[in-house]
């Protein structure tokens, strides 16, 4: 527990001043919230039952005094009255400064938190990603983060208020009365054990209610996107039976832990009301042999009022403490995650590139037993262009994600403009290259701003203009808003090809020295795509451009072709040298002739 | 609409009392707990109030008797009442939680059954994480409202009528003034209430905007490092996690402020008992017991005015849940069956169970098996469209007076460009749509005049990418007739050639799929669900081939699959591979809502007009991915 708490301190950090003064503010709302019965007491006993002040205990009498003497008040009630309202209300000034400052700084924790984490998130290395599962990393962010918030919201306060009350209330009231005191105590630790064994013991109940829930909704979710099929082989009858028992588990289960919170809840009602059924009737023992004033009572059985509700929380609160902290740790293993290493940034600044790229013998595992490159050499001059072709697998994707430092290559060289990459900033290697996946990602703006990614300052005609070499202007403006249409969640969705052509406007707009085009036209057709590579060729005629090709029609544009299988570079050449020689290439540019002596040959003769 | 269930409900200025009534007539079944549940919340707000007539009885004893006084007396009133307010507040749990529960079940259920009748139309309009939201919490929510609204209102209700009368009698002058808080009281609560519920709906309104920022940020986390975009992005997030913590500070602030107002309110009631009381009891006309209880009540007011106030907000706040969910079960079907199929349908079970096999109908000799349970034939020989034109709702025309017909053993390819009514036909012939004019005919009858369950019984169908359910591999293939044993899944597997690389699995046909089948490839999901269809024995079989590109060795196995499959069926497939298009009995080539061309492979290719640039094109392509996967 004390390991669990040291948790809790540490996440205070930046906010400890604030709890500080929440607290002070709980202490003075609960002291000035304790003297609204006293001032009924005191009223009660010496100004209504006639007892003599001198008898009173110094606390009240002091209290006495303030309202101007037993006498006074007798002749004046309302100064009693006027006392209650306004201890109440001063007591609420602190109540209210308790709340918001206990929410200024919980809502705080989590917004660094939650800042942290995004942060955090966006630097681990692309291998992390690759592994990790998305919905498990938002839940900790989210919920994970929820749930410390709430703790650090509300339990944290209950446990200073229930360690203030008790503190205050037991000097109080040992003054008053001792042995009344300790009655009235009796069995308050008896309800803090029982919370916390009860709260123990349930959670495994509360887990299988989550998860009949969860059982339920995803019988529900396959019933509903598999709906066709469910209606192709008329199985409605065989989706109510799949449906009815998780339905029904769900139902019992939670029932079964309706039972046990009702049986709680009775029981912890019984023990509390006990205790102050203990109080009231040894006090009105004592008040009989007049060992107790009636006011002395009154203020018993006040406080216990007070101090009942939080102390049968404490129990639950105490079981809380273990969720947060699994919470907790499941937030603090993500950013244990070492971010992508970076050399020191170069005192001189990004150095301005213009394209070389020069690759020497490049080897790369992804930790299997074939290597997915197995050194590769070769040169581009600034503003060539080149096409890589080859099978699934070969390594192109492999290569590219290299070039971008995605992945760390560990043997071999690459270097832009005579810079070693592994030795620049990753940033500044980014920031030279445009690139455009087959799927690439947009992200849920307008289309306008998704463009913008590419240059935040772009001016809208420049915008126009990527746009309309990429060939997607004419589709933006048939939108309704066009080039403030929202896209993704919470706008429309754009076709394959359309999204690569957004993501080709993205990159030209970058203005990058070298451009990597990875199999980025696989959704357009023929004629579209020729109309972009020749724009691109017009527009960045000395940006070199690695195009990673699928099809016949993407080659033609290249100056030079460098053909990929398992690793290695097996042909390279220009297209008059490799069409000389047999291979993948040639047999790729005779489909092309072929194509119509297979028709006549299918054809019906005639 | 994607965006619709991800947002929350407006909040509804006026109770829709009618709405909620409706709702809770749904729980008037469950009478064996709704009628304790309504003496609990009594029993419980009696022993509520009983405590300070107790207090003042013991004072009141003790002032007068001292140590004669009535102790024993004391201790049982109390003992009592303390017992009886457990015993309460153990049955309202367990009856409220009875009813909550078992309401939520009972809506649910319906719920689903109305989704499993409902045509695609409802579907299209509708994402699925919209209906699932209606299916669980918002039944679970409105559930819990009507069971511990019930609660609440009965027990606030009575306890707050419980305390005024207790005030009123005992003074009924004292009583007054101590009940004039109680309007304010109200207010206030109801006031803060709402004002809470708002903010509360902006938090999580933002806490859905962050979560879906993650997930992006996430999906997306190449694109940003390439763009370099990560001090922008955080820029961005940061702006989204202030904004919710701006709300977040303003609920906080909302509830910090509500409850010392309401206390000070309580306060200045005890107060005015204390002073007016007070006076009283100096002049001998009011006990001290009663004093004293006079206090305790006039601070209990707070608890029963917040609940009330707390749960008619929610009510507002849950209104449009409730129409949704109310709406959902009141939604009838379009596509179903007329009450002239209805009836025939009865009239053919009723034969079916008094007559033997073979009976005479209208002079002639039938065996009653081989008739559909409607009466008409069983046996599919002729599939027609009739100048069929279908628009989606208030859609543009989609197939504009379409006519065609197929006979058994036909199989039809469809192809043409995306959009232009391939999947509509498909759609039509599988009455998953009907035509908005025209007529679809089985054997010569529309089909509106047959039983919709028993035509979608003889369809296969087979998606572009098939939907398997979590579970095995033979669960998935029996899903085609539940009834089929071990050896006759394994035979439709063999069949479509699926047996292979099932066998080669891990566990083989018992192989766990995944949730949609995300364990297979797409390849593999399709040879699934071949055998599924196949061991249906569809007599119309529907097929929209996949596009996204399978190796070389599947599409083989698929196209071997497919043989057997459209062997003696009628078939329809939308088709892009050149093997399957080949394959056809009959090509037509689908533009804008009409027939384009149509006829077989070579007459189409002789005539070199839409199917041959088509064909060529996509000869090609293939050609181009054939020699690159070689290498």
């Amino acid at each position: 527990m004390f390991a669990q708490f040291h948790v809790l301190w540490q996440l205070m950090r930046g906010q400890r001043f604030h709890y500080a003064l929440a607290l002070g503010s709980l202490v003075l709302a609960t002291a000035f919230t304790y003297l609204v019965p006293l001032v009924g007491s005191a009223t009660i006993d010496y100004a209504i039952a006639g007892r003599s002040p001198l008898d009173a205990s110094p606390l009240l009498a002091a209290l006495l005094a303030l309202l101007g003497g037993a006498e006074t008040v007798r002749t004046h009630l309302w100064i009693a009255t006027l006392a209650m309202v306004a201890l109440t209300g001063i007591g609420g000034v602190f109540t209210y400064l308790k709340g918001r400052l206990a929410s200024l700084a919980s809502d705080g924790i989590a917004r660094r938190l939650k800042n942290e984490l995004y942060d955090h998130l966006n630097h681990l290395p692309a291998s992390h990603h690759d592994r990790a599962d998305t919905g498990d990393l938002v839940q900790r962010c989210t919920s994970d983060v929820e749930t410390t918030r709430q703790f650090l919201a509300v339990q944290v306060m209950e446990i200073g208020n229930a360690f203030i009350l008790a503190a205050t209330a037991l000097p109080l009231l040992l003054s008053l009365h001792v042995p009344m005191t300790l009655i009235s105590f009796a069995l308050i630790g008896p309800i803090i054990a029982y919370g916390y064994i009860y709260f123990a013991r349930v959670k495994h109940i509360f887990k299988s209610v989550d998860e009949a829930e969860g059982a339920l909704t995803s019988v529900i979710q396959e019933n509903l996107t598999g709906i066709r099929v469910v209606r192709a082989f008329a199985r409605q009858d065989h989706e109510r039976a799949k449906f009815a028992r998780p339905n029904a588990a769900f139902r019992d289960r939670h029932l079964r832990l309706l039972r046990l919170m009702s049986w709680y809840w009775s029981i912890s009602d019984f023990v509390a009301l006990s205790q102050l059924g203990l109080t009231l009737l040894v006090g009105a023992r004592w008040v009989a042999t007049g060992e107790l004033t009636v006011g002395m009572l009154f203020a018993f059985v006040s406080y216990l009022g007070m101090m009942l509700w939080p102390v049968r929380q404490m129990g639950r609160i105490l079981t809380e403490l273990g969720k947060t902290s699994v919470a907790v740790a499941r937030i603090k293993e993500i950013l244990a995650v070492a971010r992508e290493p970076e050399p020191d940034a170069r005192p001189d600044g990004d150095p301005v590139l213009h394209g070389a790229l020069s690759v020497r013998d490049l080897r790369f595992n992804h930790g299997g037993n074939i290597p997915a490159l197995n050194g590769i050499s070769f040169d581009v001059a600034p503003g060539e262009t080149l096409a890589i072709l080859g099978p699934s697998g070969a390594g192109k994707s492999t290569l590219m994600h290299l070039l971008l430092r995605l992945y760390d290559y560990t043997e071999g060289s690459i270097r832009l403009d005579g810079h070693e990459l592994s030795r620049l900033p990753r940033k500044a290697v980014r920031r030279q290259i445009g690139v455009v996946m087959q799927e690439p990602f947009l992200f849920s703006k307008s289309l306008r701003d998704n463009l913008r990614l590419g240059r935040v300052n772009a001016p809208d005609h420049e915008i126009e203009e990527a746009a309309r070499a990429a060939c997607i202007h004419d589709s933006i403006t048939t939108f309704d808003q066009g080039y403030d249409t929202l896209i993704g969640e919470r706008g429309i969705t754009l076709s394959g090809g359309q999204r690569q052509r957004m993501a080709i406007a993205r990159a030209v707009l970058k203005r990058p020295p070298l451009l990597i085009l990875d199999d980025a036209l696989s959704a357009v057709d023929g004629e579209t795509e020729s109309m972009i590579l020749d724009a691109l060729r017009k527009r960045h005629g000395r940006a070199t451009t690695l195009v990673i090709a699928h099809r016949l029609s993407t080659l033609a544009h290249a100056d030079r072709v460098l053909v990929l299988d398992q690793g290695r570079i097996i042909q390279t050449g220009t297209h008059a040298e490799l069409s000389a020689v047999d291979g993948l290439y040639r047999r790729l540019w005779q489909i092309q002739t072929s194509v119509e002596a297979d028709f006549q040959r299918e054809l019906p003769a005639g | 609409m994607s965006s619709s269930f991800q947002q929350e409900d407006e909040f509804k200025a006026r109770l829709d009392t009618g709405l909620w009534l409706k709702l809770f007539r749904r729980a008037l079944h469950l009478k064996r707990y709704l009628y304790p549940l309504f003496f609990a919340a009594i029993l419980i707000a009696s022993c509520d109030a009983a405590f300070a007539h107790i207090t003042r009885w013991a004072i009141d004893g003790v002032v007068r008797d001292g140590l004669k006084a009535n102790f024993t007396g004391y201790i049982s009133a109390y003992l009592a009442a303390t017992l009886l307010l457990c015993g309460g507040v153990w049955l309202f749990i367990e009856l409220a939680g009875n009813i909550s529960n078992r309401l939520a079940h009972d809506i649910r259920r319906d719920g689903f059954d109305k989704l499993q009748e409902l045509e695609f139309g409802f579907y299209d309009t509708r994402p699925v994480g919209w209906l699932i939201t209606r299916l669980t919490s918002d039944c679970d929510r409105l559930a819990r409202i009507i069971a511990w609204g019930f609660l609440d209102i009965v027990w606030g209700t009575s306890y707050v009528v419980m305390i005024a009368a207790s005030l009123l009698l005992m003074n009924w002058k004292l009583g007054l003034i101590v009940l004039a808080v109680l309007p304010p009281l109200a207010l206030v609560s109801k006031m803060f209430q709402r004002k809470m519920l708002l903010s509360a709906r902006e938090v999580r309104k933002f806490n859905s905007q962050i979560t879906a920022s993650y997930n992006e940020s996430i999906q997306g986390v190449r694109t940003t490092k390439t763009l370099v975009r990560e001090q922008e992005n955080l820029a961005e997030f940061e702006q989204l996690s202030s904004q919710m913590f701006a709300a977040a500070v303003t609920n906080a602030r909302q509830s910090a402020l509500y409850y010392p107002i309401v206390m000070t309110l309580g306060s200045l009631a005890a107060g005015l008992a204390l002073w007016r009381g007070g006076w009283l009891a100096l002049n001998d006309a009011l006990s001290l017991g009663t004093l004293v209880a006079f206090i305790q009540f006039a601070g209990q007011f707070f608890n029963p005015i917040n609940q009330m106030a707390r749960i008619l907000t929610e009510m507002q706040g849950a209104q449009a849940a409730g129409e949704r969910v109310m709406g959902l079960l009141a939604t009838e079907p379009k596509i179903k069956d007329s009450p002239a199929v209805k009836q025939r349908l009865a009239e053919t079970a009723s034969r079916r169970a008094t007559q033997p096999a073979l009976s005479v109908i209208e002079g002639m000799t039938i065996d009653t098996r081989t008739l559909a349970p409607d009466g008409g034939p069983h046996a599919i020989d002729r599939i027609e469209f009739r100048d069929v034109t279908f628009r989606y709702e208030n859609g543009p025309v989609v197939l504009d007076r379409f006519s065609l017909t197929v006979n058994a053993g036909e199989t039809i390819a469809l192809v043409g460009p995306s959009g232009g009514g391939k999947s509509t036909i498909v759609s039509l012939v599988g009455r998953f749509y009907e035509p908005t004019e025209g007529q679809v005919l089985i054997n010569g009858v529309d089909y509106r005049e047959r039983s919709l369950a028993w035509f979608q019984g003889q369809l296969g169908i087979v998606l572009q990418t098939p939907h398997l359910f979590k579970g095995t591999v033979r669960e998935n293939i029996r899903y085609g007739r539940l009834d089929a044993t071990d050896l006759e899944v394994e035979a439709a597997a063999r069949l479509v050639n699926a047996h292979g690389f099932i066998s080669a699995l891990d566990q083989g046909y018992e192989t766990e799929v995944g949730e949609n089948g995300n364990r297979l490839s797409t390849g593999q999901k399709q040879l699934v669900s071949f055998a599924r269809a196949l061991l249906a024995d569809p007599q119309l079989f529907v097929m929209d081939e996949a596009t996204s590109s399978i190796d070389t060795e599947t599409e083989q196995l698929i196209q071997r699959g497919l043989e057997t499959v459209f062997h003696g069926r009628i078939s329809f497939v939308i088709a892009h591979r050149l093997s399957t298009i080949r394959r056809a009995s009959r090509i037509l080539v689908i533009s804008k809502g009409k027939i384009e061309e149509s006829g077989t492979h070579e007459e189409l290719l002789a005539r070199r007009g839409h199917y041959h640039a088509l064909y060529t094109s996509q000869f090609r392509r293939e050609r181009e991915a054939d020699v690159i996967a070689g290498g």
